[in-house]
């Protein structure tokens, strides 16, 4: 969908927008942001590339992919995600884009809140803008290295320019447009700060199916960690100590997500499924019942199993 | 403003209803090869914790709480009643919601139909929500 135009001939578009949203209201921020979070943030480390053409993409992507400490040259992102039809990147190709280079990338929560939290925890954050109206879209990616409080202002390496500084109602009607899309980059063991179980489960997991069981396995354990009694965390530790071969491990995973929720049916399936393997017949036949007991997407697979063993024995 | 609500909803909601108690037809094939179901597969087949979990962090923002407040309404009963819906009618809302996500206005009126279905499911005797209706 974006394709990103940064042209001088829109500076007049640009200069009527800024008059007509320079009297919107600044965006409420919530009281923990405004008492917890220091009172500005700036990430003087995060590299500047200037776009050339349209590629604010592969542009944004070498920022935050340097500052994660990737070597990797804008030169081979334009040819990794930049679509020359499209004069632009789809938001999926720049997440791709992220794995490709064994880093995750986590969207962040759509709220100022989240943002300023990610910035200041030391993160950048790549954004999705519309400048322009929505009928007539001018999708922009970026990359917010800073806040202040006090000022209400971001600071962003955007386009051609470094160290943009941009009020935060200005930058909030461009971001709203988008859905507030943007996202942080991370390396394997390490999760944004305040990021919700699921948030990080779905990231975690779209990861692995491309850089493997053995590189995302730190994130899993970095996950359970954060979020204890996160069930859906505990299964996806324990699938990843199958797949590595740690039976053991696995075993105790998931039997802590069916503690933590005996709703979980898929994970009493594959804790029967894994009793199974083991020669525990009790053990699995007590699993399956109780997965095959739950209505839901897995319960005629756990009663085929069930069945199976039934026959057998 | 509301009866209108009210009329075009109560069709829906019927409808809704429907198609949520229907089976399921087609168990989602999700298997890994080494046997156990996938983290993806499980993922693929169950969003509604994920849905559960963005319905929260739209509650959780400023704007919205904000207007939550000024319809009088606190933010604790909210996620009560959300936590009473079903996995469909998450599902839905969700869909709601995700369709509305600029402005805090949109959000409420999706906020908004929550209390309507729980209304009507109420009186259906279906939840037992509201005491007013009994």
């Amino acid at each position: 969908m974006p394709s990103c135009l940064f042209y001088a001939r829109f500076a007049g578009v640009l200069l009527l927008m800024s008059l007509l949203l320079g009297c919107a209201a600044s965006p409420r921020l919530n009281d923990s942001t405004l008492n917890n979070l220091p009172q500005e943030q700036l990430l003087k480390e995060v590299p500047f590339y200037a776009q050339r053409d349209y590629q604010c993409g592969p542009a944004s992507l070498a920022m935050v992919l340097n500052a994660a400490g990737v070597n990797v040259e804008m030169e081979n992102l334009i040819l990794q995600v930049f679509i020359p039809g499209r004069k632009g990147s789809v938001q999926s190709e720049m997440l791709a884009t992220v794995r490709r280079h064994g880093m995750i990338p986590f969207p962040v929560e759509g709220s100022l809140d989240a943002l300023l939290t990610q910035l200041a925890s030391g993160q950048p954050v790549v954004v999705l803008q519309n400048l322009a109206l929505p009928a007539w879209p001018m999708w922009h990616y970026a990359v917010v290295i800073g806040y202040d409080l006090p000022t209400r202002a971001l600071t962003l390496h955007s386009g051609e320019i470094s160290n943009h500084e941009m009020s935060l109602s200005r930058f909030d009607a461009t971001w709203a447009r988008s859905e507030r899309w943007g996202f942080t980059v991370l390396p394997p063991g390490s999760l944004p700060k305040g990021i919700r179980p699921f948030r990080a489960i779905e990231a975690i997991s779209a990861f692995e199916s491309v850089q493997g069981v053995q590189a995302a396995l730190p994130s899993w354990k970095a996950l359970v960690q954060a979020h204890p009694d996160s069930a859906m965390g505990h299964f996806a530790l324990g699938n990843a100590h199958y797949a590595l071969g740690e039976v053991k491990k696995s075993q105790q995973a998931l039997e802590r997500a069916v503690s933590l929720d005996e709703s979980l049916g898929v994970a009493w399936l594959n804790l029967g499924l894994l009793e199974q393997q083991l020669d525990n017949e009790m053990e699995a036949r007590q699993a399956l019942g109780r997965a095959a007991a739950l209505t839901g997407p897995w319960q005629a697979k756990a009663q085929e199993e069930l069945n199976t063993l039934s026959h057998v024995n | 403003m509301m009866k209108k609500l009210r009329f075009y909803m109560t069709p829906l909601l019927i409808i809704a209803f429907l198609i949520g108690s229907m089976p399921v037809a087609a168990a989602p094939h999700g298997q890994a090869e080494t046997g156990l179901v996938s983290t993806q597969a499980a993922l693929n087949a169950d969003s509604s914790s994920a849905e559960r979990e963005r319905i929260s962090e739209i509650l959780a923002r400023a704007d919205v709480q904000e207007q939550l407040l000024a319809q009088g309404v606190s933010l604790d009963e909210v996620e009560a009643r959300v936590a009473a819906l079903s996995d469909a009618e998450v599902h839905q809302m969700a869909e709601q919601l995700e369709q509305l996500p600029a402005g805090a206005g949109g959000v409420i009126g999706a906020l908004f139909a929550v209390f309507i279905i729980l209304l009507v499911t109420d009186i259906l005797g279906l939840t037992d929500v509201y005491p007013f209706t009994r």
